[in-house]
């Protein structure tokens, strides 16, 4: 095999992920965007019953933007990576482009990656312009909310110090480093997924199939952690290696959920965030290396 | 010279699916094509065309039997590299334009810049769309949709090109584009190997031709070869007057052994006669 036919040549993957991304794009995905800025407005006048004290007042409406704009972006990735992904391999048997490119000097694991990209690079713009909507959101709302704060502190008659202290308190519920790692994490969720629906594609010839078992797969993989606790604690090596196929063969998701506690306005932990992108790697190879098993024997 | 295509021995069983049986689509099937020539593969449907091409591009994975392609093995990707494949009633993505989506195809064959984007032109003028370039391909016509197809199989230059059922839904009109492109790449010296079951258009086009039924190949030869008659001989004259053609046939009476079989005027078929009423006749 020459060179530039061997697989994982990045200027053809590069070219099958711009497709990819484009024939998205052009399906109107982006639409998605609108309905998300309408989730940010409406959480922009979410009056949630509260039971902080005065001096905190504003935080909740923070906590809201959010909770709503984090739920947003999870649910869009989600949906996303299993639809998109699972719609554009069927489609192109279907519609038998497929042949035309593999009749091109294009080897198989290249046309699996490319389509990879495309969505993932999709999802990733659209996460930025949702995470800088958010963000913007938040920095204006942040500024009222601590002005507030601070008059009320010092109605109040409180100390400096305790002013200041829940002026942090309330900056850590704002536009934080750390929820830019959780947007992040989401991210990296949704490549775990897309990984998942692009190995289901490979073998199923309907996107309503790929749809539901990787919408099963994403359900069960919030759960996975306690079903295989609750399976295998405490019952050996047997127990072990049940464990470690479980984990392999579905994603364990419960590990993406730091974004809940970030929301309260906990930090995230580089390890976590390298615990995450490790795990994220790993069932990225995993699937994708299966997938081109998958397709490498396909015959079309 | 390196054969263009070499099939030998090729066979395709599929396996049986939910308690049915396996399919024998092709039989022990040999093609030669050599370099330049026209090859047409005919047979009715489901006679295994179609898997057959497959095979030869690698899509499909021969039961036994080899592929090649200029030498190279067909399940290899360089084997690609010298072949354009147009499939039957391809739909292509719908949201490109016609310059996209050559453009795509090209960098896919490792095209870049300058050259791609004249190569696009070429191609778009070659197969007479340059008005309907920037038009998304779910506007285009069946005939376009066909010619465009036929661009993005030419558009690394192959040495060999593939068309399954290229005039498949195609209007006469279409259909003749298509039969004349196929005949400028025999021109230029393109090796084209086309199925279909439309068989005067394979007889316009081919140089030579291979019958396959139910998954065997029954004949295979030089088209005059095999469609010439051979006793009986074949006269037109043009503007001869009646007492000549009497004469003709007093010969012919008096010789020994011979038989006059028809006489009358040559008729044209129907796809000439609308055509020469609408395209020509605005031409």
């Amino acid at each position: 095999m020459t060179a530039r036919h061997r697989p994982l040549n990045p200027r053809r993957i590069t070219v099958l992920a711009y497709h990819t991304f484009t024939q998205l794009v052009r399906m109107k995905v982006f639409y998605f965007l609108g309905a998300f800025a309408v989730i940010l407005i409406a959480a922009n006048f979410l009056r949630l019953p509260t039971h902080a004290a005065p001096e905190a007042v504003g935080v909740q409406l923070l906590y809201s933007i959010k909770s709503s704009c984090a739920g947003a972006m999870t649910l869009f990735s989600i949906v996303m990576a299993i639809v998109a992904t699972g719609l554009l391999l069927p489609k192109d048997v279907e519609d038998r482009t497929l042949y035309t490119i593999l009749a091109k000097p294009v080897p198989r694991l290249d046309y699996l990656l490319g389509k990879f990209f495309g969505v993932a690079a999709l999802i990733f713009v659209s996460l930025l312009v949702m995470d800088l909507l958010m963000t913007g959101a938040l920095q204006l709302r942040m500024g009222g909310v601590l002005e507030q704060q601070r008059a009320a502190g010092e109605a109040f008659g409180h100390p400096p110090e305790m002013i200041e202290a829940q002026l942090a308190e309330t900056r850590a519920l704002g536009p934080t480093w750390a929820l830019q790692g959780a947007v992040f994490v989401i991210f990296l969720q949704s490549v775990v997924i897309i990984s998942v629906a692009l190995l289901l594609s490979t073998f199923s010839t309907s996107t309503l199939f790929t749809a539901i078992v990787g919408f099963l797969v994403v359900f069960i993989g919030f759960f996975q952690a306690d079903a295989r606790e609750a399976y295998f604690h405490g019952t050996g090596v047997l127990g072990k290696i049940g464990s470690a196929i479980m984990t392999t063969a579905l994603p364990d998701l419960q590990l993406y959920k730091l974004i809940d506690a970030v929301i309260e306005g906990r930090p995230l932990e580089a390890f976590d965030l390298l615990k995450v992108t490790g795990v994220t790697l790993f069932y990225f190879v995993v699937y994708t290396f299966v997938s081109w098993l998958v397709i490498a024997r396909k015959e079309f | 010279m390196e054969p263009a295509v070499e099939i030998e021995n090729l066979t395709k069983v599929f396996p049986a699916h939910f308690g049915g049986r396996p399919v024998r689509a092709v039989d022990r099937v040999s093609i030669r094509i050599e370099p330049g020539e026209v090859y047409g593969l005919i047979g009715p449907n489901g006679s295994g065309k179609s898997t057959t091409m497959k095979a030869l591009l690698g899509l499909v994975a021969p039961t036994s039997g080899t592929c090649r392609i200029f030498g190279a093995d067909s399940l290899a990707v360089d084997s690609r590299e010298q072949v354009g494949f147009l499939p039957e009633n391809p739909y292509f993505y719908k949201h490109l334009s016609g310059a996209e989506t050559l453009r795509f195809y090209g960098k896919l064959c490792g095209l870049r810049g300058k050259s791609l984007e004249a190569r696009v032109d070429e191609l778009l003028e070659l197969v007479d769309l340059v008005e309907a370039r920037d038009r998304r391909l779910g506007g285009y016509s069946k005939g376009m949709l066909q010619r465009i197809g036929l661009a993005q199989a030419l558009v690394q230059e192959p040495r060999l090109v593939i068309l399954d059922e290229p005039t498949a839904g195609v209007d006469p009109i279409g259909s003749r584009q298509i039969r004349d492109l196929v005949l400028a790449l025999r021109e230029r010296g393109i090796t084209v190997f086309l199925c279909s079951h439309l068989l005067e258009q394979v007889q316009e086009v081919c140089d030579r031709v291979g019958i396959i039924f139910r998954g065997r190949m029954i004949r295979e030869g030089r088209l005059e070869e095999m469609l010439s008659i051979e006793d009986q001989t074949e006269l037109v004259l043009r503007d001869a007057r009646p007492e000549l053609v009497e004469e003709i046939r007093r010969l012919i009476e008096a010789a020994d052994g011979a038989e006059l079989v028809r006489a009358g005027r040559p008729r044209t078929t129907l796809e000439r006669l609308f055509l020469r009423e609408t395209v020509d006749r605005n031409e």
